[in-house]
């Protein structure tokens, strides 16, 4: 008995060294440890998540002292999540933006200001559109981790089935008028051209560079009554009342019909090949015989406008692990691992570095859509005036497009409504 | 013995209990968590309500009195989606009610297996989630590939497909259609337990009168359906005044303000402008609109 009791204590003590000695150097280095919260949509949605965990897989395997937790939120509630976050002094170290969310975020002026993180080399890698367009009251407020502007991408074989050059694309809004016309008479069940025309930032975003062609600027100098907002007004009832596009249409909901060739032209980002292949299973061979890109149709004021739809990183003030924070945002932007397989991956949309960093990824931006977009679309992006009014001023402004879309006042009256609304700010 | 039983039936029954001073505080727990779950937001809205207060930007809440609620008195917005609101809560309400009537009239002697088959079928459309109706209802009222232009234009109804949710005069009632598709079920179960409830004696004793068909339903069965309807109509018109989520996953409002009601008036307010003290003013309202139908429902239940 006594012996029993003897052999159970030892037995308890070599199993407690054995478990001292297990733990010491994990604890050491779970203390060592730094984590990050990355607050993202990448890896909230089924075609970029794959990519997005294997990049902060192979971050971590870099930087054995980071830990990444990333936090999958929807692209269109992230920017609501981050305000009230940072408000409740809960924000996370890093977070992807876009567009207008990047510029609301900033105004809570809980963003860290970036200028002093970059040094003369990795300013010098980056594109310097892609930086500028960045600033808010004078600071950096954000890094560049993707470029997508937006072009009218087109399909060459509904073109051509319309007795239309699927080689010359039109370049005015009355050829695109006239293309659309003939697309619709010979080919009744296709889109001719896929707008998204829904009321929320982004909608605005979208339709701004076709406000800007007909000079419209509805926040600037031009109010949402001036005679181009009416005539763009116009132009969009037109659209609508000739069916040529599908108003109420998330840009999204386009791109599966586009994958199914139901739609002539869309309005979209450059990743819309990588959404079109990965739906249809497309080789690049195939897709580039059947889809291009170009300028937006010039309006009235004869020049063509995109907007530029990439994403960006931002790096809270308040987070503990800043070093730790711009190392990942870095990674994220211009390393080889991360180009390859998110920024160039099924999302495909362009780098925002001036030189590949591997010639295997210079070679993979060598085709006729990433350089019709590198080469004449970016020149064309306009940056509409982000910020908290351009929130509040969307709600107004797209409502007042959907109503000269679907309603049937005067489009007098319906811009006269958008000025009220906006004054009313 | 009838005069007994009446005298029983309105007898409280706490009357009857001996009452224990001490327990009354064994309430107290449940009126703590209701005063910090219900009681502090309500309270938080109405100071938040007099403040100019913007979730963005980096000035700090202003008190400005009654300035939210005179902005509101002139906001056509507001109007136009109290006056949405008003007509798809009563529209949907009224109609509902009286489908799940005339469904619970006409289901009421259907019995055996086929009986069960048509009732549980009938309340499908309760056990779907309201979300997954919406986006089913959406696509199906698409102008392109939607089932209800396919139908409408094979059936030879209308020449070209009919953009349902995008024009401005039609997108409240295709998203009323939805909603009553949704609650008519309510309406149906909560009729037919009713139906079953009227005592045989009483349907019998009005045969025996040659009571028949309309006039059986008129006289007899519907004095009996109307508490139910009441509890059951105040109930909904609650629901469907917080209805979101229906509204939004079809239209978002749109196209202009056609579908604009004031949830979802109140989240564009809050959450795309962050006007976080404008939108608590218009909660407000909505608040107030809502106690007089919460009033309404405590009234009736205390006259059942």
């Amino acid at each position: 008995m006594h012996g029993s009791r003897s052999a159970r204590r030892r037995s308890l003590a070599v199993a407690g060294v054995l478990m001292l000695a297990l733990a010491a150097p994990g604890g050491a280095q779970a203390a060592d440890k730094v984590t990050i919260t990355f607050a993202n949509w990448a890896s909230a949605e089924a075609t970029t998540k794959p990519a997005i965990e294997k990049v902060i897989a192979a971050f971590e395997a870099a930087h054995p002292d980071i830990v990444v937790k990333s936090e999958a939120m929807s692209f269109s509630e992230i920017a609501r999540t981050l305000a009230l976050r940072v408000r409740s002094g809960n924000p996370p170290d890093v977070a992807q933006l876009a567009g207008n969310d990047t510029f609301l975020i900033a105004a809570t002026g809980k963003l860290e200001p970036l200028s002093a993180y970059i040094d003369a080399k990795l300013e010098s890698q980056i594109k310097r559109d892609a930086l500028t367009g960045l600033s808010y009251r004078g600071k950096l407020i954000a890094f560049p981790w993707t470029l997508a502007p937006a072009g009218l991408w087109y399909d060459k074989a509904i073109l051509q089935k319309a007795g239309l050059d699927p080689q010359r694309p039109p370049t005015t809004i009355d050829e695109l008028t006239k293309a659309m016309a003939a697309i619709r008479k010979s080919q009744p069940d296709v889109i001719p051209l896929g707008l998204d025309t829904t009321n929320r930032p982004f909608a605005l975003q979208s339709n701004w560079p076709w406000m800007a062609t007909f000079g419209a600027d509805p926040l600037g100098a031009q109010h949402g009554d001036s005679a181009q907002m009416k005539q763009y007004l116009g132009w969009m009832r037109d659209l609508a009342k000739n069916r040529y596009i599908d108003p109420g249409r998330k840009i999204g909901e386009f791109r599966p019909l586009a994958a199914q060739d139901k739609v002539a032209f869309i309005w979209d980002q450059v990743l819309l090949q990588g959404v079109i292949q990965n739906a249809n299973k497309m080789s690049d061979a195939d897709f580039y015989q059947r889809w291009g890109v170009t300028t937006q149709p010039a309006g009235p004021t004869g020049k063509s406008f995109s907007f530029e739809g990439g994403h960006q990183l931002v790096l809270f003030a308040d987070s503990k692990q800043k070093k730790a924070a711009w190392q990942f945002i870095q990674y994220l932007a211009t390393s080889p691992e991360a180009i390859r397989d998110y920024t160039l991956g099924p999302g495909a949309s362009l780098p925002p570095l001036v030189k590949m960093p591997t010639p295997e990824l210079e070679k993979k931006l060598d085709t006729p859509i990433f350089q019709a977009f590198t080469q004449t679309i970016i020149p064309t992006v306009t940056t509409p005036p982000y910020g908290p009014a351009f929130a509040s001023a969307s709600s107004a402004i797209m409502a007042g497009v959907q109503q000269a879309v679907t309603g049937s006042e005067a489009i007098d009256q319906v811009a006269g409504s958008i000025q009220q609304q906006l004054n009313r700010r | 013995m009838r005069v007994a039983l009446a005298g029983n039936s309105r007898r409280p029954a706490a009357r009857t209990a001996e009452r224990i001073p001490w327990f009354d505080t064994m309430v107290l727990p449940s009126a703590g968590v209701l005063a910090i779950v219900v009681g502090y937001p309500v309270v938080y809205t109405l100071v938040l309500s007099a403040e100019d207060y913007n979730l963005i930007g980096t000035t700090p809440p202003r008190f400005v009195g009654g300035d939210n609620f005179a902005k509101l008195v002139h906001d056509p917005t507001f109007w136009q989606a109290l006056g949405n609101t008003l007509v798809y809560t009563f529209g949907s309400v009224a109609i509902a009610a009286l489908l799940g009537l005339a469904l619970a009239l006409l289901t009421e002697r259907a019995s055996g297996r086929a009986g069960r088959i048509v009732r549980a079928l009938l309340l499908t459309p309760w056990a779907v989630p309201f979300v997954v109706v919406a986006f089913l209802f959406r696509y199906m009222y698409l102008q392109n590939g939607g089932a209800i232009n396919a139908l409408l234009l094979a059936a030879g109804v209308i020449d070209t497909p009919i953009s349902w949710l995008n024009v401005a005069s039609l997108a409240l009632p295709a998203v009323m259609v939805t909603n009553v598709w949704a609650m008519t079920p309510f309406f149906f179960l909560l009729l037919a337990a009713a139906l079953a409830g009227i005592p045989n004696e009483v349907i019998e004793s009005a045969r025996v009168d040659r009571a028949r068909g309309w006039s059986l339903v008129v006289g007899i069965k519907l004095p009996f359906l109307r508490n139910a309807l009441l509890v059951g109509c105040l109930l909904m018109i609650i629901a469907n005044f917080n209805d979101f989520a229906k509204i939004w996953a079809m239209t978002q409002g749109g196209p202009g303000y056609a579908t604009t009601t004031l949830v979802v008036y109140v989240y564009r307010q809050a959450f795309e402008s962050f006007a976080i003290g404008y939108a608590s003013a218009i909660g407000v309202v909505w608040l107030a609109l809502l106690l007089v139908f919460a009033f309404a429902y405590l009234r009736a239940l205390r006259v059942r």
